[in-house]
């Protein structure tokens, strides 16, 4: 072992005053040692005889008074260091932007995955609630995989929930909850069209959802009341006190409701929504659903007893199953031949706290877990940007800095001295960014809220957290990036770096690698930015099969009664007396709005088709191309039975020659059924991710539902005018009634929300990942042009064209922008490939993609580093030859 | 434990002390105490070692001595300074010990004592073999 490393060691536990004597003893006696037994057995001698010295009679004797930082040289760190960052605007700004960009975003994101993770915290009693959740296999559509044939859904029967109330005495409360009914709300002269949730009195009791009017226990006993929140309170009462109040609400039939209670509106981490609430009981069709347990229409959710042992629970759910429909179950397992060891039907059950992070079962606002994750990662990877920066760009500068190091050590600062001011000065820097992350933070919480479809504020509480977040990531990263430049600052020996000579050039070779790996980073981002864009842009413009532009969807707010129809047939005839109106159809649902299926058997095998019901003036209104057959018509009575159906479903069916066969989806046994007159393109009537099913259409409106939406066409030109037309001609016919409209093509781009949000998110971090790893190019570009601004000299005297120096300087930048696009390509392709896997109508990824993405990034990276390298290459030779 | 047990001990604990704080000095504190009055000015660690092992032939560890050193100056027995830079030793001063009034008066009266038991052991002949 060295004899001063084992000194050192001496040094680290001794107390300074003992240290020289305790020193010189003990080399007295190594020099007499390696004189007897030679160096070798000295030193290990003296190893050993330091480690006696390692004892506590001579450790105590240390004055322990922590002395983290030196306290006497703090000023002048600080001065030096607000000096340095004045002197060097541009590349303090730099590296205090691209930090304080990347702590916004590591807040943000930190507040993101709290959001997320607060989702439903708040109940009370929300361990012991729980929601049922089903899972059915499907014996009735044979055109299923058998591993896609389980269907979880959260949605039960209607009687399940007295049943489990009934039968299962660690069922303490129970209540079903439909969150998105909808109806007409009258209050005297005020109309609008409401959600509506139905609910059951146990509802107010499970939930922490604070009553800030009512009677939790009495609630929902009398069937015609109604709890509402405060903004609708507001809105239909003024400030007038709600309860007692009657609202009238047509959802299905006008009935008039007394508001009983008032409720707290659930925040926005709230799995649960609800402004308007209504007993279970006014759900249309309630009575009957009572008696149907083969309908799984209703969410139902149970609080279970304390202490309640929840395997016994599940065991328990099963045994309720079997009572209730154990007949129904082996009659269908029949029916289907289903082996007996597949369970038909089964209830699990997910506890409230849980219910947002679980995407196997579909909610309303459920979440998937590994968005956290990814932004999570995008966080991470642009504050490694930043730190990235941070070092390449203090090792870059160590050069001007070198003369005052050496003179740091001459005077006499010790290596650690040196390293604490180095880190100082990023930490401070770091601090800085903070405060700038922080302000950025606060200022682009709203559009963050937007994106993500989050209500997040700042408050006090999240306010300390924030600044929290800031402090400790500003610490980490200061302390981080500091770290390694304050080591190689630190390093330097003072001797070589006073003899003069200052043209020597900083070793950047090393920093080379981490400029590419940023780079690559910013070009993982752009090919996948460009990728999500280009197959957004490929599903908004794709044609459809059917015209959605210009295209007005007006309700008819009959709900599902035949009254429909007969809006449909006055409506159409009131707005075709305006000229630009050109088509008005009816369906019983627009695109977007839900679907119906009919699952049938014929000739002994299962089929399903999408249904809809329309009027003869559906398929001329969507410009839809029948390509066999004619189109509804209402001068032919029979057509009431008749069918028009997709390609795809002619195909599924096998037809040779589709207008002579019929359709029997009613498995009706005294007739064919529905003689198909036509043939319609197949069209996407559901979104891209899906591909295009059997369909078909008829005038059936007794079974297939009535007409519940108009579709009205129209020119193009003078489209406000139109529609201020058409909102008048509402108003006049129907004054009772909300004029609700939306456009056919905005509906259909809905579908792809929460794409469009991801694909904004990743936009914005390629975008401002693009900014810092440019910035950090632009620092390290100029700070190497500087490095060569002698040899740039000498080229011009010596004759060097312009052009020749631009290359020059610019022609390593390429080779980076290279390297990185070369080690980025196949990961974005990995990952694109991936997120493309959930449309069944994709974009190929093409190598013009890849080409194209790296052009655009190889002319970002020039566009970067030419500032410096035409500034470099005007100066003139004299000015920074004359020195020689 | 009775509570008898804990008296006796926390008795002797105090008596110990008292001693200490007085007229006590271990055996090796003694030892390196006289060592640093034989000395005289050019007592410090090694040459207490090499004086040990010369003059009694025993061996001693280096960083015993030193710990006793800086016991014995806690205690006022002896104080120290820096000497002068040698050649030797890698240019660092000796920390060079000398004996107190205090430790001078110390050693003599353990002598005393000692001197004195040793009287009141009844003086045997010995007999040749």
């Amino acid at each position: 072992m060295k004899k001063e490393r084992i000194l050192r060691f001496l040094e680290w536990f001794c107390p300074p005053p003992l240290y020289e004597g305790i020193e010189g003893d003990l080399l007295e006696q190594f020099e007499i040692d390696s004189k007897q037994v030679g160096e070798k057995r000295a030193s290990k001698r003296l190893f050993l005889g330091v480690l006696k010295f390692f004892r506590p009679e001579i450790i105590l004797r240390n004055r322990f008074t922590l002395q983290l930082i030196n306290t006497i040289m703090m000023g002048n760190y600080f001065k030096v260091a607000t000096r340095n960052i004045q002197k060097r605007k541009l590349y303090s700004f730099i590296n205090a932007f691209g930090l304080s960009i990347g702590i916004a975003f590591c807040i943000l994101i930190f507040l993101f995955i709290q959001d997320e993770k607060s989702f439903d915290q708040f109940h009370t009693n929300g361990k012991r609630i729980y929601r049922i959740e089903e899972t059915s296999y499907n014996y009735w559509n044979p055109a299923i995989e058998e591993k896609d044939r389980y269907n979880r859904s959260a949605y039960v029967q209607v009687p399940l929930k007295q049943a489990l109330k009934d039968e299962l005495p660690e069922v303490e409360y129970a209540t079903r909850f439909n969150p998105e009914g909808s109806g007409i709300v009258k209050y005297g002269n005020k109309v609008f069209t409401e959600t509506i949730s139905y609910a059951d009195g146990d509802f107010f009791k499970m939930f922490s959802f604070k009553l800030l009017s009512g009677n939790a226990d009495k609630l929902f006993e009398n069937k015609l009341e109604v709890v509402i929140t405060p903004v609708i309170a507001e809105k239909y009462f003024g400030t007038d006190d709600p309860i007692g109040k009657t609202l009238l609400i047509d959802d299905e039939g006008e009935k008039s409701y007394t508001v009983a209670g008032v409720i707290e509106a659930p925040p926005a981490n709230s799995s649960i929504d609800f402004s308007i609430l209504l007993p279970q009981e006014n759900r249309s069709g309630y009575e009957k659903q009572l008696e149907r347990w083969g309908n799984f229409s209703t969410p139902t959710f149970v609080q279970l007893a304390p202490n309640t042992d929840i395997t016994k629970f599940s065991l328990n759910l099963d045994k309720v199953i079997q009572k209730f429909m154990g007949d129904k179950l082996s009659e269908w397992r029949k029916e289907g031949n289903v082996p007996e060891n597949i369970k038909m039907l089964e209830y699990g059950y997910t506890a409230l706290p849980d219910w947002h992070l679980n995407n196997k079962i579909e909610w309303h606002k459920v979440s998937n877990p590994q968005y956290s994750y990814i932004l999570g990662g995008i966080a991470i990877l642009i504050l490694l940007i930043a730190s990235i920066n941070y070092i390449s760009l203090a090792l870059t500068t160590s050069a001007a800095r070198r003369t005052e190091v050496g003179i740091r050590k001459v005077v006499g600062a010790v290596k650690n001295q040196l390293i604490y001011q180095f880190g100082l000065e990023s930490i401070i820097l770091a601090l800085i960014s903070m405060f700038v992350g922080v302000t950025l933070v606060i200022l682009f919480l709203p559009a963050f809220n937007e994106y993500t479809q989050k209500g997040i504020a700042v408050t006090l509480s999240n306010g300390i957290q924030i600044v929290g977040v800031g402090v400790l990531l500003a610490f980490v990263v200061g302390a981080l990036a500091g770290c390694y430049p304050a080591l190689f600052l630190s390093g330097f020996r003072p001797a070589v770096v006073l003899k003069g000579r200052f043209t020597t050039k900083v070793q950047a070779g090393f920093t080379r690698p981490l400029v590419i790996m940023q780079f690559a980073l910013s070009a993982f981002l752009i090919i996948s930015s460009i990728i999500m864009y280009k197959q957004m842009r490929f599903i908004t413009t794709k044609d459809l099969g059917y015209n959605q532009h210009q295209i007005l969807i007006i309700p008819t707010q009959t709900g599902w009664q035949k009254e429909g129809n007969k809006v449909v047939e006055q409506f159409r005839t009131r707005l075709l007396q305006e000229q630009d109106i050109l088509s008005v159809a009816g369906t019983n649902m627009s695109f977007n709005r839900g679907w119906s299926r009919y699952g049938y058997k014929i000739n002994g095998e299962h089929k399903s088709a999408f249904v809809y019901s329309v009027d003869p003036d559906y398929i001329s209104t969507l410009n839809m191309e029948v390509v066999m057959g004619r189109n509804f018509d209402s001068s032919i009575l029979s057509d009431s039975n008749a069918v028009v159906v997709n390609e795809a479903l002619v195909k599924d069916m096998k037809w040779d020659d589709p207008l002579n066969s019929y359709l029997n989806y009613r498995e009706d046994s005294t007739s064919h059924g529905a003689k198909v007159i036509g043939v319609v393109k197949d069209y996407h009537f559901r979104s891209l991710e899906a591909k295009i099913d059997p369909l078909f259409l008829c005038m059936d409106f007794k079974h297939s539902g009535a007409l519940t939406t108009m579709m009205v066409k129209m020119n193009s030109e003078g489209l406000p005018k139109t529609m201020e037309k058409i909102g008048k001609a509402w108003k006049e016919m129907y004054p009772d009634k909300p004029y609700d409209y939306t456009f056919l093509d905005e509906d259909v781009a809905k579908q792809y929300k929460s794409y469009e949000r991801w694909m904004s998110i990743m936009g914005l971090s390629t975008g401002f990942a693009i900014l810092i790893s440019c910035l950090g190019l632009f620092g390290l570009a100029g700070i190497n042009a500087v490095n060569r601004t002698k040899e740039i000299g000498i080229r011009k005297v010596m004759g060097a064209e312009l052009f020749n120096i631009f290359v020059l300087l610019n022609k390593q930048y390429v080779w980076l922008a290279l390297i990185a696009f070369v080690l980025a390509a196949p990961a974005s392709w990995y990952s694109m490939n991936l997120w493309l896997a959930d449309f069944e109508f994709k974009i190929a990824i093409g190598w013009q993609l890849f080409v194209g993405s790296m052009l655009v990034g190889l002319s970002i990276a020039l566009l970067t580093v030419s500032y410096h390298a035409i500034k470099t290459a005007f100066v003139n030779p004299a000015e920074t030859l004359k020195y020689e | 434990m009775t509570s008898n047990q804990f008296y006796s001990r926390s008795y002797i604990c105090f008596t110990k002390y008292i001693q200490m704080a007085k007229e006590y000095l271990g055996e090796f504190e003694e030892l390196v105490l006289t060592m640093v009055g034989i000395l005289s000015e050019d007592a410090y660690g090694n040459a207490i070692v090499t004086e040990i092992r010369e003059r009694i032939g025993r061996e001693v560890n280096l960083s015993a001595v030193h710990i006793t050193l800086y016991r014995l100056e806690d205690k006022g027995h002896v104080k120290s300074h820096m000497g002068g830079a040698t050649k030797s030793r890698g240019g660092r001063r000796k920390r060079i010990y000398t004996i107190t009034n205090a430790g001078l008066a110390m050693l003599r009266a353990m002598k005393d004592a000692r001197v004195d038991l040793w009287k009141l052991i009844p003086q045997l002949k010995i007999v040749g073999i």
